[in-house]
Formats: C-alpha cells, sequence, structure tokens
C-alpha cells in the first residue's frame, strides 16, 4: 500500500472531517439541547450548497463570500422553523415526523428548481474547487481547509458561547430543567428559537462549503445520513468539540478504508461505526460513561 | 355472533370477492393495468402494516423497513433465479431469513439497558444502510452486477404473470393484514401497546417485554420480506440502487401515519390512500408535486388528524361513506373520467377533504345540520375533583 | 419467616451512596412505614426491590426468589407490585384498559377476555367504576393515584409497595386515600408505605423504618421511633452529609 496514497487519504479525511462536524454540528445541538432530532438539517445543509450554486452562478459572486449570505439567512429560517415548533407544541416523536415532512418538501422543491441534474459551479465562478496547496508531498484542497478552519472555530466559537456566555448558561439551565429556568427568568422559548437559528445557520454553512467541490443533485442528502449520524453520536449530543473530534475521526476513517478498501468501503464502515457507537456508546467517544 | 367472529367473516368475504377480480378483469376484458394498480396496493397496504405491527403496536421507531424488503429481494433472487429453487419455496425462505435477521437484531438492541427509542431508530437505519453496502461488495449476493428475475418460472396454478403477481400480494396481504388484527386483538397486542406507552411501568406490571418486542419485530421482518420476494419478479432486474433506498421505508411510515398508526387498519387505509395519489400523479406527469403533497400532508396529519385517517373515518363513517360511494356511483355512472381507478382517486379525494376538516368546526357544521332537540342534557362534564367515586 | 427479608441492600449513583447496606423485613399481612428525610432512599429502595434500578449489593429474599436478581416482570410475576409517586398510566387506554392490561400480566397469566370482566372488580374497589371508559387525562390527580393503586392490585399482589401515594392530594382526598389502604390490607395484601405525611404513616403502620442518607437509624413501634432522638435529629437536619 502507498504511504504517499494513505497520507493523503489521512490528510484529506482530516480536512473533510472538518465539513462532516459543521454538517453534523446543527443536528447535534438541536437533539442534545431542543430534544428535537431535525431530519430539515440535511435540508437545509442541500439548500445552502444550492443556494450558493445559484447565487455565484447567477450573480458571479465569489463563493466565500456566500457565508456572509447565508449565515444570517439560515439563521432567520431556523428560528422560524423552532417558532412553528413552538406553536405546534409536539412531543419528539411528532416532531420527528414533521421535520421528515419538511425534508420531504425542501428535497422536493430542490428538485423542482434545479431538477435532478448534476449541477456544479463552473470553475470560473468557483476557482477554489480545483485549488490545493501543497505540503510535503500532500495536496490540500483549498475549500477543505476552508471548510476545516470554519469547523474549528464554529467548534470553538459554540462551546465559548455555552460555557461563557449569558445565552450560553441560559441554554444549559433550559436543558436541564426548564421550569426552574423559567423560574429563574430565562424564556425557554426564546432560547430554543435562538438556539435553532444558529443550528440551521451551521447547516446552510455546511452546504456553501460543499458547493465548493462537489457536484450537487437533490438526492446527495441520502448518501450523509450515516456521516452525519455517525458524527452526532459518536461526538455526543450538543458538544461542539465532540462534534469536530467526531468528524475528525470518521473523516479519517472514512477516508482511509476508501484508499484501502475501494470507495464502496467507506460508507460501509461509517455505518458500522454508527452502529457500534449506538450500541455500546450512545452517550459519544468523549464523555465518561455510556448513555 | 362476537365482534371477531364478525371481522373474520369480513375477511374472508373480501378475500374471495378480490380474488374473483382476475376472473372478472378476463370476463370483462378490462385492460390488465386494473390488475396491476391493485397488485401494486397489496404490496403496500403488506409493507405499512407489517411495518405498523413493530412501530405503531410499541412504539419502537423502526427506519428499517427497507432492510427487510431488500432481504426478501434478495433471499429470492439468490434462490429462485441463480440457484434454481421453486419460486415458492423460495419465497417463506425469504421470510423466515429476514424473520431470524430481525430476531437477530433485536437480540442485540433490546438487551442494551439504556436503548432509547430514537437509537433504536437510527440503528434501524444504519441495519439498512449496512445491508446495501455488504449486497453491493459481495458477488455472492450482487456483487454490482443486479440479477435477473424474469424467466423465473413459476406454477401454473396461479396464471399468467400478471394473474401470479396478483394471487400471491393478494394472499400476502390478506395474511399480514390478518396478522395485524390478530395481534391487535390479543395479550401480546396489549402488552405491546402499554410497551409503546410506558415500557418501564409495563415490565413492573409483568409484561414479558423483550419476548413482546422480539415477537413484533420478527413478525415485521417476516412479512416485509415476504412481500418483498414476490416483488423481485415485478421489478424483473434487481439491483441494489433499486433495492435498497429510501421509497420503501419512506413511503411506509408515511402510508402508516396517515392512516392512524393506532388501529390495524390504520395501514391499509393510509396505504390504499397515498398508493392511489402517488399512482395518479405520476402517471398525470406530476412526479415532483406528489413528494411536495405527501409532505405537506404528513405534516398535516401530525399537527391535526393525529388519530390518522381511519378513525377519523370511523368517527365520520356516515359521512365518508355518502362522499364516498356518493362520488364513486357519480363519476363511474356519467362516465366523468377515463377509468375506474381516475374515478376511485377522485371520489378519495374528496372524502379525504372532507375528511380533514378540523373536528371543532366539523362539529359546528353537523351540529347545525342536525339540531338537538330542546331539553336534550347538556354534553357530559369531567369527574369534578376532589371525589374519587362519581 | 418473613415475608420479605432485605439484608444489606446497597445502591450507588456515581460517588453518591444512595443505600448504604439497608436491611429490613415486612412481615406477612403487615403495614410497613418507611420514612426518612428527602434523600434518604426510600423511592430508591422501592426502585431497587421492584426492579427498576439494578441493586450494587445485598439480598432481598421474598419466598424463594431474591428480588435483586430479577426482572420487574418477574418481581410482578412473584406477587410484588408498587405504585409510583407521579402516577404513570397508560395514557393512549382507557381507565378499564389500564386495568385490566395490569390483570392480563400481573401474578397469573389471564385471558383478553378474562380481563375486560376482572377490571369491574378492581374499578369498583377503589371507586374509580364510573370513570372506567374514560381516557385518562380526564382523571384528577387522586383518581389518577387510585388508577395506580387498581392497577397495582389487579397483578394480584402479595406485597404492594406504594411510593408517596399521598403527595399533592388535599386532607379529603388523605382521608378516602387512607381508608383505601386499610381496605386493601384487609384483603390479605403487605403493604410499604413510604410517605412524608409522618401522623398518618405512624397511625396507619404496624412498624416503622426509618432511612437517613442510605442506612436504617432506626426500626420498630411507630410511636417510639418517631421519638428516638436519633430520628429527630435526622429530620431536624443534624446529621453530616454523605461522603
Amino acid at each position: 500500500m502507498d504511504v504517499d496514497l494513505l497520507a493523503q487519504a489521512a490528510v484529506s479525511g482530516l480536512l473533510i472531517g472538518g465539513l462532516y462536524a459543521t454538517m453534523a454540528i446543527g443536528i447535534s445541538l438541536s437533539w442534545g439541547a431542543l430534544k428535537i432530532i431535525n431530519l430539515a438539517h440535511f435540508t437545509f445543509i442541500l439548500l445552502g450548497a444550492y443556494l450558493t450554486y445559484q447565487l455565484t452562478t447567477t450573480f458571479g459572486i465569489d463563493p466565500f463570500l456566500m457565508i456572509v449570505v447565508v449565515f444570517p439567512l439560515f439563521f432567520l429560517a431556523g428560528a422560524l422553523l423552532q417558532v412553528f415548533f413552538e406553536w405546534a407544541k409536539v412531543d419528539e416523536f411528532r416532531s420527528l415526523l414533521i421535520s421528515f415532512g419538511l425534508f420531504i418538501i425542501f428535497t422536493s422543491l430542490v428538485r423542482t428548481v434545479w431538477t435532478a441534474d448534476f449541477r456544479r459551479i463552473s470553475s470560473e465562478d468557483n476557482p477554489y474547487a480545483s485549488a490545493s496547496i501543497f505540503i510535503g508531498g500532500v495536496a490540500l484542497q483549498v475549500p477543505l481547509i476552508a471548510a476545516f478552519i470554519a469547523a474549528v472555530v464554529i467548534a470553538v466559537g459554540t462551546s465559548l458561547a455555552l460555557s461563557r456566555t449569558h445565552f450560553g448558561r441560559a441554554v444549559r439551565a433550559v436543558v436541564q430543567d426548564a421550569e426552574m429556568a423559567r423560574a429563574f427568568g430565562i424564556d425557554p422559548r426564546r432560547v430554543a428559537v435562538i438556539l435553532s437559528g444558529l443550528a440551521t445557520a451551521y447547516s446552510g454553512l455546511a452546504g456553501v462549503f460543499i458547493a465548493m467541490f462537489q457536484v450537487l443533485s437533490p438526492t446527495m442528502t441520502f448518501a450523509w445520513f450515516g456521516i452525519v449520524f455517525s458524527v452526532v453520536i459518536l461526538g455526543g449530543l450538543g458538544s461542539p468539540y465532540g462534534a469536530l473530534g467526531a468528524g475528525i475521526i470518521v473523516g479519517v476513517v472514512a477516508g482511509v478504508s476508501a484508499v484501502v478498501w475501494g470507495p464502496l468501503a467507506a460508507p460501509l464502515v461509517t455505518f458500522v461505526l454508527l452502529i457500534a457507537a449506538l450500541l455500546f456508546r450512545p452517550a459519544g467517544l468523549f464523555r465518561r460513561s455510556p448513555a | 355472533m362476537t365482534s371477531r367472529t364478525k371481522t373474520l367473516i369480513g375477511f374472508a368475504v373480501v378475500a374471495v370477492v378480490l380474488g374473483l377480480v382476475p376472473n372478472v378483469v378476463e370476463a370483462l376484458d378490462a385492460p390488465g393495468f386494473y390488475l396491476t394498480f391493485l397488485f401494486t396496493m397489496f404490496f403496500w397496504i403488506s409493507q405499512s402494516s407489517s411495518w405498523n405491527i413493530l412501530t405503531g403496536y410499541s412504539g419502537y421507531f423502526s427506519f428499517g423497513q427497507g432492510a427487510w424488503f431488500g432481504i426478501g429481494v434478495y433471499t429470492t433472487g439468490i434462490l429462485a433465479a441463480k440457484h434454481g429453487w421453486p419460486f415458492l419455496v423460495a419465497l417463506p425462505v425469504a421470510g423466515l431469513v429476514a424473520g431470524a435477521a430481525g430476531l437477530l437484531l433485536g437480540l442485540v438492541v433490546f438487551r442494551l439497558r439504556r436503548l432509547s427509542g430514537e437509537i433504536f431508530a437510527l440503528t434501524t437505519l444504519a441495519v439498512s444502510f449496512v445491508l446495501a453496502s455488504v449486497a453491493r461488495l459481495t458477488s455472492l449476493i450482487d456483487g454490482g452486477t443486479g440479477i435477473f428475475m424474469t424467466g423465473t418460472p413459476l406454477p401454473e396454478f396461479l396464471g399468467d404473470f400478471r394473474t401470479s403477481m396478483y394471487r400471491m400480494t393478494l394472499v400476502i396481504a390478506l395474511l399480514t393484514v390478518l396478522t395485524a388484527y390478530l395481534i391487535f386483538e390479543s395479550r401480546l397486542g396489549w402488552g405491546l401497546f402499554s410497551i409503546r406507552d410506558d415500557e418501564e411501568v409495563a415490565r413492573s406490571l409483568g409484561v414479558p417485554t423483550f419476548r413482546y418486542k422480539m415477537t413484533a419485530l420478527g413478525t415485521n421482518a417476516f412479512f416485509g420480506a415476504l412481500m418483498g420476494g414476490v416483488w423481485a419478479l415485478q421489478i424483473g432486474f434487481v439491483t441494489v440502487e433499486d433495492v435498497f433506498n429510501i421509497r420503501v421505508p419512506l413511503l411506509v411510515i408515511l402510508m402508516a401515519v396517515l392512516g392512524g398508526m393506532r388501529h390495524w387498519m390504520g395501514p391499509v387505509v393510509g396505504a390504499a390512500i397515498i398508493y392511489t395519489l402517488t399512482d395518479r400523479l405520476n402517471s398525470a406527469g406530476l412526479a415532483d408535486v406528489n413528494q411536495l403533497i405527501i409532505g405537506a400532508l404528513l405534516i398535516v396529519m401530525v399537527l391535526g388528524v393525529r388519530e390518522g385517517i381511519y378513525l377519523r373515518i370511523r368517527a365520520r363513517w356516515i359521512a365518508s361513506g355518502v362522499m364516498f360511494f356518493g362520488a364513486m356511483a357519480v363519476l363511474t355512472v356519467f362516465d366523468l373520467t377515463s377509468s375506474l381507478i381516475w374515478d376511485f382517486s377522485y371520489a378519495l379525494l374528496i372524502t379525504m377533504v372532507m375528511l380533514l376538516i378540523p373536528t371543532p368546526l366539523w362539529e359546528r357544521l353537523t351540529r347545525r345540520r342536525v339540531a338537538a332537540p330542546p331539553g336534550d342534557p347538556p354534553p357530559q362534564q369531567p369527574v369534578p375533583s376532589g371525589t374519587a367515586s362519581t | 419467616m418473613s415475608l420479605l427479608l432485605c439484608t444489606s441492600v446497597s445502591k450507588r449513583f456515581g460517588g453518591i451512596r444512595a443505600l448504604d447496606g439497608v436491611s429490613a423485613s415486612v412481615e406477612e399481612n403487615e403495614i410497613l412505614g418507611l420514612v426518612g428525610p428527602n434523600g434518604s432512599g426510600k423511592s430508591t429502595l422501592i426502585n431497587v426491590l421492584s426492579g427498576l434500578y439494578a441493586a450494587d449489593g445485598g439480598q432481598a429474599q421474598f419466598g424463594d426468589d431474591d428480588l435483586l436478581r430479577l426482572t420487574p416482570e418477574k418481581i410482578a410475576a412473584a406477587g410484588v407490585a408498587r405504585t409510583f409517586q407521579i402516577p404513570r398510566p397508560f395514557a393512549t387506554m382507557t381507565v378499564r384498559e389500564n386495568v385490566s392490561v395490569s390483570y392480563m400480566f400481573g401474578h397469573q397469566r389471564h385471558s383478553l377476555e378474562a380481563a375486560r370482566d376482572a377490571a369491574t372488580e378492581w374499578l369498583a374497589f377503589t371507586g374509580l367504576e364510573a370513570a372506567a371508559e374514560r381516557s385518562v387525562d380526564e382523571l384528577t390527580l387522586h383518581q389518577l393515584k387510585f388508577l395506580e393503586l387498581a392497577r397495582a392490585l389487579a397483578t394480584e399482589p402479595t406485597l404492594l409497595l406504594l411510593d408517596e401515594v399521598l403527595a399533592g392530594l388535599n386532607p379529603t382526598e388523605i382521608d378516602e386515600s387512607i381508608e383505601m389502604i386499610k381496605r386493601i390490607h384487609e384483603r390479605g395484601v403487605a403493604l410499604v408505605i413510604v410517605e412524608h405525611l409522618l401522623r398518618v404513616v405512624t397511625s396507619l403502620s404496624h412498624r416503622i423504618v426509618v432511612l437517613d442518607q442510605g442506612r436504617v437509624i432506626a426500626s420498630g413501634d411507630p410511636t417510639e421511633v418517631m421519638e428516638d432522638p436519633a430520628v429527630v435529629a435526622a429530620y431536624l437536619g443534624g446529621s453530616k452529609p454523605n461522603a
């Protein structure tokens, strides 16, 4: 086995692991803090990607600038979604079903607007797709580097926000005991809305990076299930650093497996990892005791 | 006559009536498409009913219907097409293989002390994908080349291909729904319902939760694969992409949720409605709108019709009967559409619209039409607090 | 030969010893009061005995079985039932169905048909007959607690563990509940009553066991025990926190 090839796979895996973390952190926060498994996050990632594709193609905007566009837009969308959930007063199971319905609706919207044809930002609108930085014989794709940096920023930022800021404390209070938090003047609904906005913004952001180096299709979300849920479970619900760590692990393992056993092995490995995580460490790799 | 006897007689009548449809179709020289429409509906009725036996009854949400379906397809594919087994022998074997796989899964997953519903759901999702990957990788199973099912010989007494498919799917659908009914009205069923409502309390009352969950899971897997095995013939050329995709698990969830997960008839009604809807939208060239409508319908159902369409029909059975049969009658007598299936779907649509009217509005509408005579006692108040006996 | 003999029952939650070598007994047909300040381990003991928590040590001999080695289902089959402090009825079932399900599975297995009729007896016993076909979200707290009792009784237990069955009730309801407990006892069921209302427990129980921080600090005649200075100190907060 070619060592260079393995090294390349590992490094690319590490970087893409950052992207996986960003894809997963939205669901992780939703699930951990809001107790909702929000399947719509997959379509938010998708929408972020397609929106990036469309705006860069139509207006020639630099894909990186899309971060500035997508973040507030998706924050708003996430906030509105949570307002809807609060209004509907649904339990966990029903919110899963509703998010499932949204997943179906958004996917079909994407298919209707952009058709099932593959879409890719042209290289003139997106010079980064093929750009790489070379360090010691290993190529680091620029979009992946950017995604990785973003993932680190998100993980650090969110973690600090949760531990240091007033809002972060409010979130933790609400997660532990919403009624008690209310007694202390915290409005659980407001906390939930802001958190949902943040989670959705992260998902949209992941989409921006995906658009920078991948070919888009409406059904690409299905390939993400295994990866995202592996990262969510392995990283521990609601843990930003956990998501980052788990993302890197999944990225490296999947990337190296693909090189060693062929591209079909990667999803198999990811899902086996997921099953192992679900059965043996449902609280994540980084928590002390299982669940 | 007990209600059980009545229901069983009902099953027998339905079996006979539906069993005669191919003969009627042939006698009337009607398009064979009617048979295809019906046997596809039987496929979905069976899949969603078997799914509901696990998820609806026990509350353990399964994303894994695709796994059982896939096992069914590939087992018959390998045994019948690759190794020449008689199809009707390969079929129950496929069911048993899936049943065993389900029990194996249950053995691992249900033994975990802190298994939550979400973890079970994700595990079933992951298992489906793992099976797909394994199927793709192993040439024993598929290896990426696919399996040709066309030309697999079927016993003569079943009739031509379409009639064979019809008869096989009918039998399996009847068996599945009958099983769902028998479980519903049994200790097993009530045990499952108590697990759904509060498993810890159920255990403390003596319900053998592990055994019952295993039974539900095994039954779900068995029937999912049995129907899958038959469906392999319909698919014709079996490939991993065709078989292990999101379609089956997704649609069964929708069908059972729409029809109602709390009653054995729910998935039957839900399957009939959703299949008719998707089929008609597809044939009208509106496949994308299809998904949009289904997604919206799911949300509307979860929010507005929590008990499911079947129980809603029961609550408004007079109006439902009148609207549905009335519409069917008008559409067929006046020959307003190009086929019976369109008649059926429009009648369904009209009845659905009526059924979706929110309950408070409905009660106001119906009370206005059927005014209560003066002197009626007021509606029953909830029992006043502070007294144990009323 | 005691009906139930607990020897050195222990349960830890992380670093906290919720039960630290609890030994106690319940005699046939007696009412045993289980009291103690908050956090003393009363509910934990009930949960361990009914199989909801796994004990870390000790035994609970009930006839031929050690309850600590049995699953909750087997414990119910052995004839031990419990109620929950916050009522947990089966939310999608009617009152009658809640009781029939219990009857179907408890100490002896009964058929569906038998259960529907038998439920009537338990509903009548707890005064819920008129509410039989109601769904449980229409019931008051008091009725829900009686439903808990009916459901537990329908498993035909020899030993019934009541976890704070009086919590949240007003004085009239409390008096009715006390009557109910006495009637249950008259049927020959032994009872363990976990309770905060000391006047009630002392008047109802034949014997009392006092827990503090997971240990038994006194047991015996109710009046004597409650005057024991160690017990008084425990309630007034004189003892040190658990390490």
